[in-house]
């Protein structure tokens, strides 16, 4: 993943890495021709005084060839050769490469050359003027280093500027975005954003309000339907219960009839268990409870234990129970038996048989290991109806009741699977 | 023993007084609040079994009103609500015992023989049924005053067919008596056959003089 502003960025660093480096060759190529341009004059000017010097020599032949003879020896770079007329062209101007003898360098020096003519006397002279031009990777390696130096301070420049653009500008979004992710549902608390004068933020701040305040309405009217729906489910289950009861003592029952009688028992308490739950569910929503009091789990724990002692006993469970037991909490003591009572039946149901559950107590936590063969969905587990296993018993409920109860009291539920051992833990 | 249901649903209300209905106990049904005060105004009742959904009402209601005259009914309050608040508030104003619905009309009849055993009887703790007498406070069965050594579920599976005379018990029931709510949770209620087995066993092994029948295999009845 990439921050938003970091893709322009890249983009933009790219293209000016092309442009810039694309730039190197065009600076030569300008700086190249109006250095060649300019000698191209300074060699005609240097023709042009060399003929008016001349000039003045014009009547004496055989002064005229001492000093050209002289000129030759003083100023190699601009050599008068005497020629005939068949052999006068148009001027030329063009580069060569030399190794100059006057330099103590072997490396090639490249020239501007003027072959030009010159009449003096009535004589024809070939005029060759050099003039040293720069060898063309010293400029281009100048012109590189300057470009690069630029290209640097210019990302540099975007780096900075990118920061704190980006600071400045996200700093609406990232106030809502932090909003939202302490957003719960379930709390069913309005979220006030802050208003921006950046049209598209405040755009958005409108959406999520109008999403979150539909998204409310939503749950409060299923939590309603969910509480409704239960309660009106009590009447008729505890009419079947009651039914099944009556029919029982009908003295002219069959053995299957009374077999029959017996397998509904089990998913009426099922389904009578599932209902209550849904009812605590709704109540966790929106009640107090406000009867707490100093609720010691260590004494919880021992009667739920007795109360499960004939389902530990058949399932030859070893229990064990270790650390301190003066764990305690301000809370009310119906919400921790429920939450235990749930935690031990379950430890209970899914240890396999001659397995062992181990009770932890400490200050500020509690925990149960119970051994299992493979993880359960670490993100599923606490929610309802989440089917995290396959054993058909479960109410689907319990984990949820422990997680509204954790949270109604700021405690921590955590799961987690090592060593072959499911372990339930929750932080006070 | 007259006892009272008031209850709105009427399939419910009849079936508690179906099942109740034996030499013991004359049931009547009450429907609604106002109905429940106009009958305890007239007769005395050995206990109130109050729904406090009623549709003119709360049934916490009725217990306000009957406090001063009706020293010795019992009362047990049976909520669909299964509200922490509510039986707390029910106990706080009177209420003996409080049971949420659904419920087994078995666990029902052992709590009202014990309500009723508490009220009727200077607040007794021996229950004595031929040659056995239990001591609740103690903890104690006694068969022709010889000590029964019981475990604590063996002792409550006792009560419930002591409440329950006559009647068939399914085990479901009697794993509910001794679990609770949670025992759905676990699919297998075998453990109640070794609780029963035990349990006649060790009244045979003392001389009981009555019977505690297995019925159609699955089933239990204590006969009185």
């Amino acid at each position: 993943m990439t921050k938003l502003l970091d893709r322009p960025f890249k983009a933009f660093t790219i293209y000016s890495l092309i442009i810039l480096f694309c730039s190197i060759p065009m600076y030569y190529w300008a700086v190249d021709y109006i250095w060649s341009s300019e000698l191209d004059e300074h060699n005609q000017i240097i023709k042009s005084e060399i003929q008016h010097q001349l000039d003045q020599w014009k009547n004496d032949d055989k002064d005229l060839d001492l000093l050209i003879e002289n000129w030759n020896i003083v100023r190699p770079e601009a050599k008068l050769t005497e020629i005939t007329y068949d052999q006068v062209k148009s001027d030329s101007t063009y580069e060569v490469e030399l190794n100059s003898a006057f330099i103590d360098d072997s490396d090639m020096e490249r020239f501007r050359i003027l072959l030009t003519y010159l009449d003096i006397n009535d004589r024809h002279y070939q005029l060759l003027i050099q003039t040293n031009i720069d060898s063309g990777d010293e400029t281009i390696l100048s012109i590189a280093l300057v470009t690069l130096v630029f290209f640097l301070l210019l990302i540099t420049g975007f780096i900075i500027l990118n920061k704190r653009i980006s600071i400045q500008l996200w700093k609406p979004f990232q106030t809502t975005l932090e909003q939202l992710k302490a957003f719960d549902l379930s709390r069913e608390k309005h979220i006030e954003f802050q208003p921006t004068d950046i049209e598209e933020f405040e755009e958005l701040n409108q959406t999520l309000k109008k999403l979150m305040e539909k998204n409310i309405a939503v749950y409060k009217q299923q939590k309603t339907f969910i509480e409704n729906a239960s309660h009106e489910l009590q009447t008729p289950i505890a009419q079947i219960k009651s039914k099944l009861d009556i029919y029982y003592q009908s003295s002219k029952l069959s053995k299957a009839q009374s077999d029959m009688l017996d397998t509904l028992q089990l998913p009426i308490s099922r389904l009578a268990r599932i209902n209550k739950n849904l009812l605590l569910l709704a109540k966790l929503d929106h009640s107090d409870f406000k009867d707490i009091s100093k609720v010691n789990f260590n004494e919880l724990i021992d009667e739920s234990l007795n109360l499960f002692s004939d389902y530990i006993e058949e399932r030859e469970l070893k229990v064990q129970k270790s650390g301190t037991d003066i764990l305690d909490q301000s809370c009310n003591s119906f919400l921790v038996e429920t939450l235990l009572q749930n935690l031990l039946s379950n430890a209970i149901k899914y240890a396999p048989i001659g397995g062992s559950i181990h009770i932890e107590l400490a200050p500020k936590k509690f925990t149960i290991l119970n051994d299992g063969a493979e993880s359960l969905k670490q993100n599923m587990i606490f929610e309802r109806f989440a089917s995290v296993s396959a054993s058909q018993a479960s109410s689907g409920l319990g984990l949820a009741i422990v997680k509204e109860i954790c949270i109604r009291y700021s405690w921590q539920p955590k799961y987690e699977f090592t060593k072959g051992q499911h372990s339930f833990s929750i932080d006070f | 023993m007259k006892i009272l249901i008031v209850e709105d649903e009427m399939e419910l209300a009849k079936d508690m007084a179906d099942y109740l209905n034996d030499e013991h106990y004359i049931c009547e049904i009450a429907n609604s609040l106002s109905s429940a005060i106009d009958k305890l105004s007239v007769h005395f009742y050995d206990c109130i079994l109050l729904d406090l959904m009623l549709p003119d009402g709360n049934g916490l209601e009725l217990l306000k009103e009957l406090n001063p005259q009706n020293k010795h009914t019992g009362l047990i309050i049976i909520s669909a609500k299964d509200a922490l608040e509510d039986k707390i508030k029910g106990l706080n104003l009177g209420a003996d015992d409080y049971l949420s619905k659904p419920f087994h009309q078995s666990e029902l009849a052992a709590r009202l023989h014990s309500v009723i055993r508490r009220k009727q009887f200077d607040n007794s703790q021996i229950v004595k049924q031929y040659n056995l007498t239990i001591d609740i406070l103690a903890k104690e069965a006694r068969i022709d005053n010889k000590a029964i050594n019981l475990t604590k579920k063996e002792l409550d599976l006792l009560l419930l067919f002591i409440g329950n005379k006559n009647k068939v018990l399914s085990k479901s029931a009697l794993a509910e008596h001794l679990s609770g709510d949670f025992a759905d949770m676990f699919d297998n209620h075998d453990f109640v056959y070794a609780h029963v087995k035990n349990l006649k066993k060790k009244l045979k092994t003392h001389g009981y003089n009555g019977t505690l029948h297995t019925v159609y295999g699955t089933g239990y009845k204590w006969e009185a």
